[in-house]
């Protein structure tokens, strides 16, 4: 086997290179070379130095784990803010598919041998998140994970468990022996992971492909449930909110208030002038743009047989200090009409409107900057949509 | 109201290409793993030598498409969900959502539920700020001792907190514990005296960390004058909480906008008139010392009662919500937290759109930034305290 130089042992289990014979008549050098073997297991389980993949929650639990409580450090597991440096690669928290390729990343700088914890469900198989457009379904769909610790999240004592089984890891792997893992999640009845993980057999080269090729995304019609509307009249939530000067200011725009169904629609083209108006009526603080993607047959007053399909935008300002009031409008845009851009009037309708573009597909003219916020600029559709199934599953990541 | 004013504005869309002909400026990817980052957030800085230029964030790394999971998820099955969009202050983020499903409800929430949502509130505004302040303190780096002494301590006093509300929910933290009309879990007896006495240890340390921090030379020389956002750029921005309080502007929902029993208990914003760091930091030590003395008023007087409305839910995963939209808003530890609802009638919101104050804090950043040195970029940054879960959701 192998090209005949590098072989050491021969078929019989005997030492056949000369060397060998040499340095078998060193008196004590075997035992040398054991006991130096064991100071090596020693040094490499108790200095596991961990780099954390924190991204959400299972981050904080880790810090907690790092802090003064817990204190995993007194396991020789030091926190390296560096993947160079770091043994053991945590990965805390949901990993989307824009962050996926990233982590790939810092997994391939770490130097061997390198290890993999997956920390809470995210990490372990996306959680509910899973079946989602931009989550990936566990990171062993591209890391080779060597422990899992459940939770959501787990506490610092689960991790620390963990860390634990994954010295014993270590320890059988420099002796040579095979680590008897947790049983198998399929004979625990838990249902079969839908996307196949790196140890799979069924993963195919197509998946692989798929995942270095660049992303394209599927949306599937999805049909709504049928609604039922309760008949009983619902009091109006926006009545009270709504100040008597901002009823006279709409009253002079010819606006009249729109009641329980929603705030006061205002026409497109005039709706900037409405802003500058309120402004200097002191709604200072821009709360929030509210975009909201309305199929054909619906609309704010529920199933409405000559609805088309239309985007409202709702525009909530805030007036400052005691007795604080917030001021609403909406906008209706039919699709692809562009809504002028606020942000001339408020700087903070910047990401606002960019966050509405990249998820709803509402276009806004004007706009300094329009990109896409939450996905990568590469990605195609607009997940908010109605149109958009739920379920889509995420891009091809890596 | 005396607030901070700045004369001139930074343009965050100023095209490089023109500004620097010669192509000498440096441009520094900055995240979105990187320590100092609270999660996974990256900036493109254009930095002239040390000074930065102009700063381009990016977010949606942890874009986890929450608003379009709650689309598919009954009413109750929502609050386990947006507890981990803001993961720092849960308790708020399950409050925010259900006040929102009450209001269009017409729900009237039992007077010691509110109370409780209150009491809980407030020790989740003590928590996170502790944690703000330990990482904050990582974020200087070794100027504060290595940066990991506050830290260290803060989190020893973090899990007083997270021992209390252990008791009464079972979790650190994702609680699960408000649901429509009301709360889940009741005050476990006995309970009282271990806030009590966590407290008084908290209150007891509160000096240490403004010795530490405050009365810190290094820090004051890292903090004082750095990263200044103006009042009247902060309000435009949609800016809130902690960071627009330290800008001047006396603007607290709890005082402004009463809910839960803050109608009851009169809450004392806490404000400074910096505008920097400093300030920041000045205002969340404020409210943790304001938070301790709201828990201390409320803890042992909560209304003896019912702790959920009951009605009208009776099978709770086929609640429906009439038609109609709501905005509800609260005051979280990081500033105004909403939720808009849009409900078609049927038992899954049609829309519903959290409002995160983290992701208006950040989009200050651009504003701010440039003038300052990278190592100040990680301190402003740091200052701000966004969380990524919430940005992004």
């Amino acid at each position: 086997m192998g090209v005949k130089g590098h072989r050491t042992v021969d078929d019989t289990g005997n030492f056949e290179h000369p060397l060998y014979k040499v340095l078998f008549q060193i008196p004590g050098l075997t035992l040398a070379a054991t006991a130096l073997d064991h100071v090596l297991t020693w040094g490499m389980t108790n200095a596991l130095w961990t780099f954390p993949m924190a991204t959400s929650c299972c981050g904080i639990e880790f810090m907690a784990s790092a802090a003064s409580r817990v204190d995993i450090d007194r396991m020789g597991t030091i926190v390296r803010a560096s993947p160079r440096q770091a043994d053991v690669m945590v990965v805390a928290g949901t990993i989307t598919v824009k962050m996926a390729p990233r982590v790939k990343k810092l997994w391939d700088q770490m130097p061997e041998p390198k290890w993999c914890i997956a920390m809470g469900s995210c990490a372990i198989s996306g959680d509910f998140y899973r079946n989602l457009y931009s989550v990936v379904p566990g990171v062993d769909t591209f890391l080779p994970v060597d422990v899992y610790v459940p939770g959501c999240p787990p506490n610092p004592e689960a991790l620390m468990h963990g860390f634990l089984r994954l010295q014993e890891k270590v320890r059988a792997m420099r002796q040579g022996a095979k680590v008897v893992g947790d049983p198998n999640p399929e004979l625990l009845r838990v249902t079969k992971p839908s996307n196949p993980r790196l140890v799979d057999a069924d993963r195919t080269a197509a998946l692989d492909e798929a995942q270095v090729s660049s992303a394209e995304t599927a949306t599937d019609l999805e049909v709504a449930p049928p609604v039922s509307v309760p008949l009983e009249a619902v009091p109006a939530p926006f009545a009270a909110s709504n100040a008597t000067e901002l009823d006279g200011v709409l009253a002079d725009f010819g606006i009249l208030p729109a009641g329980k169904q929603g705030p006061p629609l205002v026409p497109v083209e005039r709706h900037l002038e409405l802003a500058r108006r309120l402004k200097g009526l002191g709604y200072r603080q821009l709360v929030s743009i509210v975009a909201t993607h309305w199929l054909a047959g619906k609309g704010r007053g529920g199933n409405e047989a000559g609805e088309v399909e239309h985007h409202e935008v709702v525009y909530l300002l805030r007036t400052v200090g005691p007795g604080t009031r917030v001021a609403t409008w909406a906008v209706r845009p039919l699709a692809g009409q562009p809504v002028p851009s606020l942000s001339e009037v408020y700087a903070g309708a910047d990401w606002q409107e960019r966050e509405q573009f990249d998820l709803l597909g509402v276009v806004f003219s004007g706009h300094p900057d329009l990109r896409r916020l939450m996905m990568a600029e590469n990605y195609t559709g607009h997940p908010l949509r109605r149109d958009f199934a739920a379920d889509t599953a995420a891009a091809p990541w890596r | 109201m005396r607030t901070v004013q700045v004369t001139r504005r930074v343009d965050p869309h100023v095209n490089i290409d023109r500004y620097d002909p010669e192509a000498e400026l440096m441009l520094l990817h900055f995240g979105p793993q990187h320590p100092s980052t609270h999660g996974v957030f990256r900036m493109d800085l254009t930095l002239d030598g040390e000074i930065v230029v102009k700063a381009v964030p990016h977010v949606g790394f942890l874009h986890r498409a929450v608003e379009k999971l709650c689309e598919s998820l009954a009413y109750v099955q929502i609050t386990p969900i947006v507890d981990k969009n803001d993961y720092v202050a849960p308790m708020t983020n399950e409050q925010a959502l259900n006040m929102a499903f009450e209001k269009l409800l017409n729900l009237e929430v039992p007077r010691r539920a509110r109370w409780m949502r209150s009491l809980f509130a407030e020790l989740q505004r003590i928590a996170s700020h502790l944690l703000w302040l330990g990482t904050f303190a990582l974020d200087l780096g070794g100027a504060l001792g290595g940066g990991s002494t506050v830290f260290i301590y803060c989190f020893r006093e973090r899990e007083l907190i997270l021992d209390l509300f252990e008791e009464v929910t079972g979790a650190r933290f994702h609680y699960n514990t408000h649901t429509i009309g009301g709360n889940r879990h009741d005050l476990p007896a006995g309970w009282s005296a271990k806030v009590h006495s966590a407290l008084n240890v908290i209150a007891g340390r509160i000096h240490e960390y403004e010795e530490m921090t405050l009365h810190n030379k290094i820090f004051v020389a890292r903090t004082k004058g750095v990263g200044v956002l103006d009042a009247d750029l902060a309000l435009e921005l949609g800016v809130s909480g902690p960071i627009l309080r330290a800008s001047g502007v006396d603007h607290d929902l709890r005082r402004d906008a009463p809910f839960h029993a803050y109608d009851e208990v009169p809450v004392r914003p806490v404000t400074a008139t910096g505008g920097d760091c400093f300030a920041r930091a000045q205002v969340r030590l404020g409210e943790i010392r304001e938070s301790i003395r709201l828990v201390r008023a409320m803890v042992d007087n909560v209304p003896v009662g019912s702790i959920n409305s009951g009605k009208p839910i009776k099978v709770p995963v086929q609640t429906k919500i009439p038609p109609g939209q709501a905005y509800v808003a609260i005051e979280t530890p990081r500033g105004e937290l909403g939720t808009y609802l849009i409900s078609d009638g049927s038992q899954f919101p049609y829309r519903l759109k959290i409002r995160p104050p983290s992701l208006h804090a950040l989009s200050a950043l651009p504003y701010i930034l440039p003038g300052a040195t990278v190592s100040d970029a990680v301190a402003i940054l740091g200052s701000l305290d966004p969380i990524m879960g919430e940005v992004d959701r």
